[in-house]
């Protein structure tokens, strides 16, 4: 095996081979860099897999022959390694996309880039605080150099801004190194570590100084403003190396400097390190130039990074993997985020929307993004799960919650930048496609994907990437080329396969749900066969939000629940994004998501306290007083998901402009991973207070307005697709409401309206999007008299109506039936009225659906539209099937269910079944002797008034008039619009958008914040270096104040 | 002696900062880090000075034997020497710079470089 002094050896000797060549040669020069960069990584990688594979110990190298502290030595163990392939990889790769640049300046900028990547290597392996120094000015000097390779102009100014702030640093370095010599007598880092500095006559103030060069080099906020100027403006192959290479290395020297400094010093770089992260990631909410917020985003992470290294106390074993992951993370996608900016031609960030002429591009990207969030299967994914896990063990709970905030902000605007890219209206010749710079960016792509696999092979909790859903679903990406028919019929099969191969292991409980979410799914996915082409995109997303669906309900371990919630949160998100109008829509649902999720993880990790491996059965025996902080979290996190009120911002948005086939997936389907979780959480946790609430009780307080608020807010919408999604709102506020009941019935009505609320809800949308889709629009004023041309989709709404509302006959009436058992037996009266009051506001806005859309006048210029497609009215109609089987016979669902929920709640309250009848407490309900009553009685009546109106005339269309006036706005004359104007009047207070207004002042405060604080970075070099001196003194005040 | 050499370095590194954050003109800014540059390798060569040595050469008047007790420490003068080689290679760059800048806008005012920013 060759030393790894050869990797240094080769970069120096590369660079002055370069110097004695011709200056007017190209190819060879380039062939050689290539060639050296290549080595250097091929030695890399050669001691990297000897290190990872074949357990070699770290070796060290003795300069000059002796031991230190006479000579200099380096270190070369798995992080070295690591991280020098890491930087000669991005340097070689740098170096094939800069191909024309390096081209056109020739060998000197090539060999100023051989010493930038070895003077990296060196800050690596060094052991020896000069000869870091040494290295780091190096670096200083190529960076310098290199900066103006770019062709914006404005790198010159960078570049000056860049050495005025290194200057000043290099100054604190020497005086900090030879203090800290003169007061331990070597310049070995391991002999200073030993040495102990902080109880030495001056060596505290030595060490400070060193250390904070060290960190400044870091671009800690705030003087970082002249690394956000060259990220901004220097050739996007050089910033790709700036952000990952450098600083990968920086952080490792800022880590060797914490060996020093000892544990003392580790609060310093957290409080330095989140500081940085969370105001690097809000600033970069208000920035609109890619590369600058690829800038913002490059300092966040390193800022992440060195609070990592500030929790080394309590990580121990997990120190490497944990912050290897977020490294590796943030290098390999900003490597791959930079390399791809170079092929979008202009600089805003809607302009990334060319990558979609290029599908490819656009999975690179979500690649990288999802890489950089940490979402599932990345490794920073397993990295941020187990940070969670030890800060919540050892009670750094304000840490935590500040590194979750700032993820929250980043993933906000990555997604927000994901939408434009998949949203707005792409420029012609927007992407200046080369194939080696799509095939550099591409080969990001590929590491991504196997260090996914290395981090889940490495990790304690299995390997996602051999989820067989997931596989599945991942497999929808090769296979894109393929028509959608096709694909729909392979995702469909899946599903069912999955659901039989399950189908013995399932308990009665994961058996409804799975029922719902597998089967009920395909079901909804016959509505796709309508689409024609090959639809690109839509079963990568969809199949991940079924895989996680799959996931969850069998999740044993809180880690493969919350995987599973991410991976059908992720899912859900790109599939909501392809409505036509969603963009904003999806990003709020999935920054609410995400926000819920952290909470979720959040409570798993405070939970556990510690434990490697938490089964969700230990949920039960969390102690004191820990107990009632999870449940609020883990509750508040799977309320977000069933939008209950507070957190409900998202959904009206997300389920209206979602495609016609994904409103009843996301709506019908999705909602239900909510309930899930709450059905898990309150199977465990059961009830809990804090301080002296009980918390189950706020739940049914929740419950019970969300089911008011939601159902008012849905009789006043036009849209009748808004209509339905706030609607949903209102009926998982029912469902909520009956968990939190903490009765057998009210449970079983929960489960209930699982079920009722997939089938109708599901049916309702689809009929609702086939009308929309011949009408053309999906206001219902615009709408009236289809029943003679969509008698189908008639009757489906009809049909899903009456079972909504909750009137006999249907399963709706099941469903109440239950329900009004259930509040019988518990003691809350208030919240058991509003929710009583819910009910008829209900009917209403059904009312107002059928009405306004079936009945009434035929608009002139929809005389001809037909009945909705064949393959969206199929699955409606096997839905009217299954509402009136369910209907009549609901014991075959829920007798098993009963059964097996009377081990919660000791047999109390549960129900009798005998043959047809059931009965409760207090009372029976027979669902076929009701079906037999309801049809007598509607039969007569209606023949009844057919006999009474055989007369009657129809009014012809415009058999009205304005007082010989023409209406300013025709449409407000139209009967239904603002169809419930006098209850508008009555209850309007009660529909003000108080939470909607509530979230967009937060999220204007931060943005105006950030965007009034970013004038701070003045643009002035020699500003900055003040920036530099203070942060200087302010870390001095606060870590120093008042020692020698 | 030594303590006027440190406080002299220290004087001159103020000095030099000084200079480099209140000038405009980039070619006084590079001057002003030299000046602070000396100014640190002035700190480096009195922290390693000792009372009453000989320089670390090792001839006929310092026998190898004795040199232990009778030179000052040689590392101090060695980082010296390192750090001039690498402040010229920083000052070199940073007149690179202060052409480059001169050549693009016909100024060597620093602080028309503000198109960045924000």
């Amino acid at each position: 095996m060759v030393s790894p002094m050869y990797i240094i050896a080769a970069g120096l000797g590369g660079a002055f081979l370069l110097g004695l060549l011709p200056n007017k040669w190209r190819t060879i020069p380039y062939a050689i860099t290539l060639a050296i960069l290549g080595i250097m990584a091929w030695i890399a990688g050669s001691w990297l897999y000897a290190f990872a594979v074949q357990g070699a110990a770290s070796v060290e190298i003795f300069t000059a022959g002796t031991q230190p502290p006479f000579a200099i030595n380096f270190r070369v163990g798995l992080a070295e390694a690591s991280l020098a392939l890491l930087t000669t990889l991005v340097g070689l790769h740098s170096a094939l996309y800069m191909k024309d640049t390096l081209f056109k300046q020739g060998r000197q900028a090539m060999a100023v880039l051989l010493i930038f990547i070895m003077a990296l290597c060196g800050v690596i392996f060094t052991r020896d605080v000069f000869n870091l120094f040494v290295f780091m000015e190096l670096v200083v000097i190529a960076t310098a150099g290199l900066v103006l390779l770019s062709a914006d102009r404005r790198a010159l100014g960078a570049g000056i801004k860049y050495l005025i702030v290194s200057q000043l640093v290099s100054i604190l370095l020497l005086v900090g190194i030879i203090f800290l010599y003169h007061a331990t007598g070597t310049l070995n880092i391991d002999d200073m570590a030993a040495a102990q500095v902080n109880l030495l006559q001056g060596g505290a103030m030595a060490f400070f100084l060193l250390f904070v060069a060290v960190l400044a080099e870091l671009k800690p906020f705030p003087a970082n403003g002249w690394g956000l100027d060259i990220y901004e403006s220097a050739h996007p192959a050089f910033s790709a190396i700036f952000s990952t290479a450098t600083g990968g290395a920086t952080i490792y020297a800022a880590d060797k400097m914490l060996q020093i400094g000892g544990a003392e010093w580790l609060p310093a770089a957290t409080a330095i390190g989140i500081v940085t992260f969370v105001a690097a990631n809000i600033f970069a909410l208000v920035q609109n130039n890619d590369r600058r917020l690829l800038g913002y985003s490059s300092v966040a992470q390193i800022g992440l990074l060195l609070t990592v290294a500030g929790q080394r106390d309590i990580l121990g074993d997990a120190y490497y993997y944990v912050a290897g992951g977020i490294l590796l993370a943030h290098a390999v996608s900003k490597a791959g985020l930079f390399w791809l900016s170079g092929l979008v031609a202009q600089r805003e960030l809607t302009d990334w929307a060319a990558l979609r002429s290029q599908p490819v591009l656009v999975f690179a990207f979500a690649t990288f993004l999802a890489l950089l969030v940490g979402l599932p299967p990345f490794p920073g994914f397993y990295a941020k799960w187990d940070l969670a896990h030890h800060l919540a063990a050892e009670g750094r709970l304000w840490l935590l919650g500040l590194i979750l905030f700032g993820a929250l902000v980043e993933a906000a605007y990555l997604f927000r930048w994901f939408g434009y890219v998949i949203k707005r209206e792409a420029r012609e010749n927007g992407l200046a496609w080369q194939s080696v710079k799509a095939d550099v960016a591409f080969s990001a792509v590929i590491v991504a994907w196997l260090l996914a696999y290395l981090w889940g092979h490495l990790s304690g909790h299995g390997n996602l990437l051999h989820a067989v859903p997931l596989l599945f679903a991942l497999l929808f990406l090769p296979l894109d080329w393929l028509p959608a028919k096709l694909k729909n019929v392979l995702a469909i099969s899946g599903l069912l396969y999955w659901f039989y191969l399950n189908y013995p292991s399932y308990d009665p409980l994961q058996l409804i749900f799975a029922a719902v979410m597998l089967p009920g799914g395909a079901l909804i996915l016959l509505a796709s066969f309508q689409t024609q082409k090959r639809r690109v995109g839509f079963y990568p997303a969809a199949m991940l939000m079924f895989a996680g669906l799959a996931m969850l309900i069998v999740a044993k371990s809180s880690f493969d629940f919350f995987a599973a919630w991410e991976l059908l949160t992720v899912g859900s998100y790109f599939l909501i994004l392809r409505g036509k109008h969603s963009e904003p829509h999806a990003l709020s649902y999935l920054v609410f998501s995400l926000g819920g999720a952290f909470l979720i993880l959040a409570g798993f990790a405070i939970a556990a306290q510690g434990a490697p491996d938490f089964k969700l059965a230990a949920l039960a025996q969390v102690a004191q007083p820990y107990a009632p902080w999870v449940f609020a979290m883990l509750a508040i996190g799977f309320m977000t998901k069933t939008a209950a009120v507070g957190v409900h911002i998202w959904l009206p948005g997300a389920h209206a402009e979602a495609e016609t086939d994904v409103s009843p997936m996301v709506s019908g389907i999705l909602l239900k991973a909510g309930l899930f979780g709450l059905f898990m959480l309150l199977i465990t946790m059961g009830k809990q207070q804090l301080y002296g609430v009980e918390l189950t009780y706020v739940m049914l307080w929740i419950g019970a307005i969300s089911a008011l608020i939601g159902n008012l807010m849905a009789i006043f919408q036009e849209d009748a697709k808004r209509l339905l999604a706030y609607s949903s709102i209102g009926q998982m506020g029912y469902a909520v409401f009956g968990l939190a009941l903490m009765n057998h019935l009210g449970w079983l009505m929960a489960l209930m309206f699982v079920i009722n609320h997939y089938i109708y809800k599901s049916m309702l949308f689809l009929s609702v999007g086939g009308i929309a889709k011949r009408t053309g629009t999906r206001l219902m004023y615009r709408m009236g008299g289809l029943i003679t041309l969509m008698p189908l989709s008639f009757i489906a709404v009809m049909i899903g109506i009456i079972a909504m509302s909750g009137v006999p006959p249907l399963s709706g009436f099941g469903g109440r039936w239950i329900f009004y058992n259930a509040i019988m037996t518990a003691e809350y009266r208030l919240p058991m009225v509003i929710v009583f009051l819910a009910g008829p506001i209900a009917f209403l806005y059904l009312f107002r659906l059928i009405h306004t859309i079936f009945l009434g006048q035929l608009k002139d210029e929809m005389r001809k539209i037909k009945e909705a497609p064949f393959w969206i009215v199929l699955p409606q109609m096997i839905f009217v099937v299954a509402l009136m089987v369910f209907a009549l016979v609901p014991g075959l669902a829920l007798r098993k269910v009963d059964l097996y929920m009377t081990q919660f709640f000791a047999g109390n309250g549960h129900l009798n079944w005998e043959g047809l009848t059931i009965s409760s407490d207090f009372g029976y309900w027979n669902p076929v002797a009701i079906m037999v009553i309801i049809g007598v009685i509607f039969m007569t009546l209606f023949l009844w008034l057919l006999f009474v109106n055989r007369k009657a005339q129809p009014v012809k269309q415009f058999n009205i008039v304005f007082s010989g006036e023409r209406p300013f706005r025709p449409e407000t004359t139209h009967f239904a619009w603002n169809f419930f104007a006098p209850y508008r009047k009555a209850l309007g207070f009660l529909t003000q958008p108080l939470v909607t207004i509530f979230w967009e002042t937060v999220s204007e405060l931060l943005h105006s914040a950030a965007d009034i604080l970013r004038r701070f970075y003045t643009g002035n070099g020699q500003t900055y270096a003040i920036h530099l001196l203070g942060f200087v003194i302010i870390v001095y005040m606060l870590w120093m104040g008042g020692k020698p | 002696m030594d303590w006027i050499a440190m406080a002299t370095g220290f004087i001159l590194i103020l000095m030099g900062l000084y200079g480099a954050l209140t000038e405009r003109n980039i070619l006084r800014i590079i001057v002003s880090f030299t000046v602070a540059n000396t100014g640190v390798n002035l700190v480096l060569v009195a922290v390693g000075y000792m009372h009453g040595r000989t320089a670390p050469i090792l001839d006929k008047t310092v026998p190898v034997a004795e040199a232990v007790a009778r030179i000052i420490d040689p590392v101090p003068q060695a980082l010296v020497l390192t750090a001039i080689v690498i402040g010229l290679g920083v000052t070199a760059m940073m007149l690179t710079y202060a052409y480059k800048l001169y050549e693009e806008k016909g100024t060597l005012d620093v602080s028309k470089c503000r198109d960045l920013k924000w």
